[in-house]
């Protein structure tokens, strides 16, 4: 015999018995969530932000402040990662029982430069932006240029009609 | 694929060739000697020790020329200068410009219209004209 293994759906289609005949008589839908919610027993959050290393628990190797350098900063955090690696070679040579450290360490750095990464996706979205905006400009100038140009090839044409006409 | 994207995935490379690098070493290098008192390790299959020198060789050239990559990916960045207000700046100016320009091309398109419904008239009047359908006014 078979089991039912979730729990049935919530009971709310019976309010909508007689939506039918009259709308008016099932509840509204409830409004749009704001601020952070629970599902399934874990909270999220409607503000989509990428949250800082602090937040995950993790340390910040670059330094912080409002405009960081990227390229600088992703050159030193690859420069550090391969002294890391050759680090944990030479530790596995002489003393492999200690890799753990420098195991936490190469992750550590990668964690880190996956941060600065995702950190310039903002920058990113809007210099597709900008891109876009300018593209749209451009665009609609030669619209511009191409109507006016009809506009007076059109009018030229009515003149020479009209001037055809008029000699007749 | 974008910039970022490929800074990404180059990233993620580095991390495999590292651990692949290591667990390669770790599986396949011969037997050491961990002290005097122990004798000499047996000799390894020849088919081992072959090729057992070029490997640590050829993964640590492959690690860093994956490095190398990042660097070049990272150097190619197109990075513009002057941070989140200046590109929101920017933004403001081009919708500026973006909704003048639409203006204008509004106009130049009712212009047109109106132009064009008033040539159609005047055509439809002369070809009736013509074609002795409709009295002339």
């Amino acid at each position: 015999m078979a089991t039912a293994t979730f729990p049935p759906p919530p009971p709310f289609y019976r309010l909508y018995k007689d939506y039918i005949e009259n709308p008016k008589s099932a509840p509204e839908p409830p409004p749009p969530i704001e601020g952070t919610y629970v599902c399934f027993a874990s909270n999220y959050t409607t503000d989509d932000v990428l949250p800082s290393l602090e937040e995950q628990g993790v340390r910040q190797l670059y330094p912080k402040g409002p405009n960081v350098d990227f390229k600088k900063e992703l050159r030193s955090l690859n420069r550090e990662l391969q002294l890391h690696i050759l680090e944990l070679a030479d530790v596995l040579v002489e003393r492999p029982s200690q890799y753990a450290r420098r195991v936490e360490d190469i992750s550590l750095i990668f964690k880190n430069l996956h941060h600065l990464l995702n950190s310039l996706r903002p920058h990113q979205a809007r210099a597709t932006l900008i891109h876009i905006l300018e593209l749209q400009i451009q665009r609609r100038k030669q619209a511009v240029e191409d109507i006016k140009r009809q506009r007076e090839e059109a009018q030229k044409l009515l003149k020479e009609a009209l001037g055809t006409l008029a000699g007749q | 694929m974008d910039i970022i994207s490929q800074l990404q995935e180059q990233v993620n490379q580095i991390a495999g060739l590292t651990f692949n690098t290591f667990g390669t070493l770790q599986r396949d290098a011969p037997s050491a000697r961990l002290s005097q008192n122990y004798p000499e390790p047996p000799p390894n299959p020849t088919e081992d020790a072959a090729s057992f020198p070029e490997q640590p060789k050829q993964m640590s050239a492959a690690l860093v020329k994956a490095a190398k990559q990042f660097d070049a990916l990272v150097a190619a960045l197109p990075l513009s200068e002057g941070g989140e207000e200046a590109q929101l700046k920017r933004i403001a100016e081009l919708q500026a410009e973006n909704d003048a320009v639409g203006q204008e091309l509004q106009r130049q398109l009712e212009a047109a219209e109106r132009e064009l419904k008033l040539v159609q008239e005047l055509f439809g009047q002369t070809t009736d004209n013509c074609l002795n359908l409709k009295k002339p006014d």
